[in-house]
């Protein structure tokens, strides 16, 4: 697996720790925000703080409050996948 | 540790005082530190990007934020329609969104530890719609409105927050206003006297403290409203 994808996994993982419904899998699609999302607020606070951490431990500094955090349309929190890409990027730019 | 800002004087260096008495590790944020004698940052709260960089920095020494104390402020005493649309816009920026962007920033520290304790400040002007006080009570109002808001977004957290809104303090910020009219405001609290800036200390370490961990959401009025 390439780094990214390692990474990305890590995500998935954090997402699904997360998750109330354990029969759940995360995918690329599914939505962290909005009307069909599989997080509540608190968790996806908790998720941002757990991701934080993460980044620290491998060397960069997670930020998740830009101006597109929250917005439905170019939201990093869109999916899990979207998150975890934006994730992968705000890692590789700090190399 | 607690982090104060408007750390330099007034309310805020009174607050930074009286924890400082009390063995609490403060750490004062203000747009000028050259005097003050205690650990602390040069950071003006009405820009986002300052602040975010008071919170990496905290984060990035490991520091455990247990308290924020939002005390920088600003006033300007006016008719509304006299006011230059600069100073509005630096009322709202400093009392509000100063506010608004400590709490958003500096909070995530707190939630981490799933413990903390959010202290916003008002004003008197507020319940009184005290006159020539129009855009400084707006600002207010804000921060009160925020304030309720945002402690229930906090409570999952186990974060309290709490407004205290002081009538006139013997502080910098009452500089210039005659004393007839400062005495006519502390005819209208339910306690008829001015209070000193103790008082107000007083309040911030009840509300740091474990024994209010009940109180979220609230506005206490210093002298009664």
């Amino acid at each position: 697996m390439s780094s990214a994808e390692v990474i990305k996994s890590l995500v998935f993982k954090q997402i699904f720790q997360l998750l109330d419904d354990n029969s759940l899998t995360v995918s690329d699609d599914m939505p962290l925000i909005g009307a069909e999302t599989v997080l509540d607020s608190m968790k996806l606070v908790e998720l941002c703080l757990e991701l934080e951490d993460r980044a620290a431990e491998i060397g960069f500094e997670f930020d998740w409050t830009s101006d597109a955090a929250m917005s439905l349309s170019r939201s990093m929190f869109r999916t899990a996948g979207s998150l975890a890409a934006e994730f992968v990027s705000q890692m590789e730019a700090k190399k | 540790m607690i982090v104060v800002t408007g750390a330099s004087k007034g309310l805020g260096r009174a607050i930074c005082d009286r924890l400082i008495e009390k063995e609490i590790e403060v750490f004062g944020l203000a747009r000028n530190i050259e005097d003050v004698p205690f650990s602390s940052m040069s950071c003006d709260v009405s820009s986002y990007e300052a602040v975010k960089t008071v919170a990496q920095h905290l984060k990035k020494e490991g520091v455990k934020v247990i308290g924020l104390v939002n005390a920088a402020g600003i006033a300007s005493m006016n008719l509304a329609v006299t006011t230059p649309q600069s100073v509005a816009k630096k009322i709202i920026n400093t009392n509000l969104l100063g506010t608004i962007y400590c709490c958003q920033l500096i909070a995530p520290l707190m939630l981490r530890n799933r413990r903390g304790s959010i202290i916003n400040f008002s004003t008197i002007a507020v319940a009184l719609g005290l006159r020539g006080e129009s855009i400084y009570a707006a600002s207010k109002a804000g921060v009160e409105g925020f304030t309720r808001s945002f402690a229930r977004e906090m409570a999952d957290f186990n974060v309290q927050v709490n407004c205290i809104a002081p009538g006139p303090i013997d502080t910098g910020l009452l500089k210039g206003i005659p004393t007839e009219q400062i005495a006519k405001v502390v005819s209208q609290q339910i306690m008829p006297k001015q209070f000193n800036p103790d008082a107000v200390a007083d309040l911030v370490e009840l509300l740091i403290d474990s024994r209010s961990n009940s109180l979220s959401g609230q506005v206490l009025h210093v002298g009664g409203a």
